[in-house]
């Protein structure tokens, strides 16, 4: 199976839903803008719910916004990330299996990544994820040597930079979205803020 | 005064304790630290609401700094000695905790707080099985409980077990017959049960829960989506899928009128504002 590469907003983002709801089990998407052939590059995600995952109505209904969104701005749905409430279990859930079954029947290469909870602290050295992908209909664990993280460092201090500030407040999900339609959960003011803070290590983005 | 529906309208943050624990630990440890010979009684509720804060900050010298003064005050209190049980599960000494619920429990039996931490801590272990007969067993003794049988439904959602769920929220429904969000929940548990019976069943529960509430977006995209899967099934009468394709329309035309209230003037929800509209016009394609 190819490589696969973590973007620092996709990663950050990801980070922060799960900090911004410490008590609740958290979902989202992931997207790629890229259609290179081998790796799959996944640039940017959409925080989902950060509560009732296994409910279907608002998971459909996201589903099918996202997807709408992710054909006028020519990115795709590429994979599924999932932080369990309970810090110590970060195996993947039936529902975030039923989820990721889904995209995988709309994109070949689709991942599965679940954040490790108990590896969240700041200093930690290692990107605190899990990612599994499909093989022969089931999911199985990926191989840690075909994820790619471009500057983990930078992303790491990014991440913990806009945490101290207080910015994990203004991420908004697809679930705070419903309570007040006015947010904007494809979270274009924080995708700024974190371009600006990582552009001196990655150039543009 | 305030109508009912007022009363009622508070989103799920409210309803389930938003604890604001940064802000606590902020202003409280400077509230303690600077003003507690000025505060009188007030003193000891400020000292419990910080403390817990400082658990869910991993502020551990804090929490043990509160506890202390707590203990001295109150050196026979259940409610500290359960304070103390908090702080070891914080720690994750969850044996240890329980022997001080225990304790608690062998004073007073009825200590609906010790019993539910014991819960919570099979919860935290991952036992949700172990947790939801606990749970079942102490509904029995404290039937009146409603955040015992909110949270049971939610132990039910995760581990799929929608009929049961469905009773646990009827049960709440039939207490709370004007709260708006356990209507929309019942109407959630029953669309993903499936079949046309609980799609007709959510449908109805939707349009309750706008009725109670008609700023409850998730119970109008609900009603959408039920009612348009309702007039897509093959298996309904001509009256039937004309009924419901009547009720799509009006929630679409709900919907776009909310996003274009919410849209005037503000330019940040442009994005999600485009992907409503497009999604209900390819939704609407698919049906006719």
């Amino acid at each position: 199976m190819g490589e696969v590469e973590l973007s620092c907003q996709a990663y950050v983002k990801m980070y922060l839903h799960a900090a911004l709801f410490p008590r609740c089990s958290v979902n989202g998407l992931l997207l790629s803008s890229s259609s290179t052939g081998g790796a799959v590059c996944i640039t940017d995600c959409v925080p989902l719910l950060h509560s009732h995952l296994s409910l279907a109505p608002i998971t459909q209904l996201a589903l099918t916004q996202v997807d709408v969104w992710c054909s006028q701005t020519q990115q795709r749905i590429v994979g599924y990330y999932q932080a369990n409430a309970c810090v110590s279990d970060s195996s993947p859930t039936p529902c975030a299996l039923k989820i990721a079954d889904k995209i995988a029947e709309q994109f070949d290469g689709a991942v599965l990544l679940m954040l490790d909870g108990s590896k969240m602290s700041a200093d930690y050295r290692v990107p605190p994820i899990v990612m599994y992908e499909r093989k022969d209909s089931r999911w199985t664990l990926k191989d840690k040597h075909t994820i790619m993280m471009r500057q983990w460092e930078e992303t790491r201090a990014v991440a913990s930079q806009l945490l101290d500030t207080g910015d994990h407040m203004t991420l908004v999900d697809f679930d705070s979205h419903l309570d007040d339609i006015t947010r904007d959960w494809t979270n274009q003011k924080l995708n700024h803020k974190i371009s600006e803070l990582s552009c001196p290590a990655n150039g543009t983005i | 005064m305030a109508s009912v529906s007022e009363l009622y309208d508070v989103g799920w943050e409210d309803m389930r304790d938003n604890r604001n624990s940064e802000q606590i630990v902020d202003v409280g440890e400077e509230l303690i630290s600077e003003h507690a010979s000025k505060l009188g009684d007030d003193v000891w509720i400020i000292y419990e609401q910080v403390m817990i804060a400082a658990l869910d900050c991993s502020r551990d010298d804090l929490a043990l700094n509160c506890l202390q003064e707590l203990k001295k005050q109150f050196p026979d209190s259940h409610r500290v000695k359960r304070l103390t049980g908090m702080r070891l599960e914080a720690l994750e000494r969850y044996d240890e905790a329980n022997k001080h619920y225990d304790a608690i429990l062998q004073e007073d039996p009825t200590n609906t707080a010790a019993r539910k931490r014991k819960i919570s801590i099979l919860k935290a272990q991952g036992k949700s099985t172990e947790a939801i007969r606990e749970l079942n067993e102490y509904l029995e003794q404290f039937v009146g409980d409603q955040e015992a049988w909110h949270e049971l439904s939610e132990l039910y959602i995760n581990e799929h077990d929608y009929g049961k769920a469905a009773f646990c929220l009827e049960e709440l429904m039939m207490t709370n017959p004007h709260n708006h969000l356990y209507c929309e929940q019942y109407a959630e548990v029953k669309y993903t049960q499936g079949g046309l019976e609980n799609l007709e069943l959510s449908r109805k529960y939707f349009a309750q829960a706008l009725r109670l509430n008609n700023r409850n977006m998730r119970a109008l995209f609900g009603l959408y989506m039920s009612a348009s899967h309702i007039a897509a099934s093959p298996k309904v009468s001509a009256k039937v899928k004309k009924d419901n394709m009547k009720y799509a329309a009006w929630a679409a035309a709900q919907i776009n009128r909310a996003y274009k209230l919410a849209g005037r003037g503000a330019k940040e929800n442009k994005c999600s504002v485009k992907a409503v509209e497009e999604m209900l016009e390819s939704m609407q394609i698919t049906m006719s």
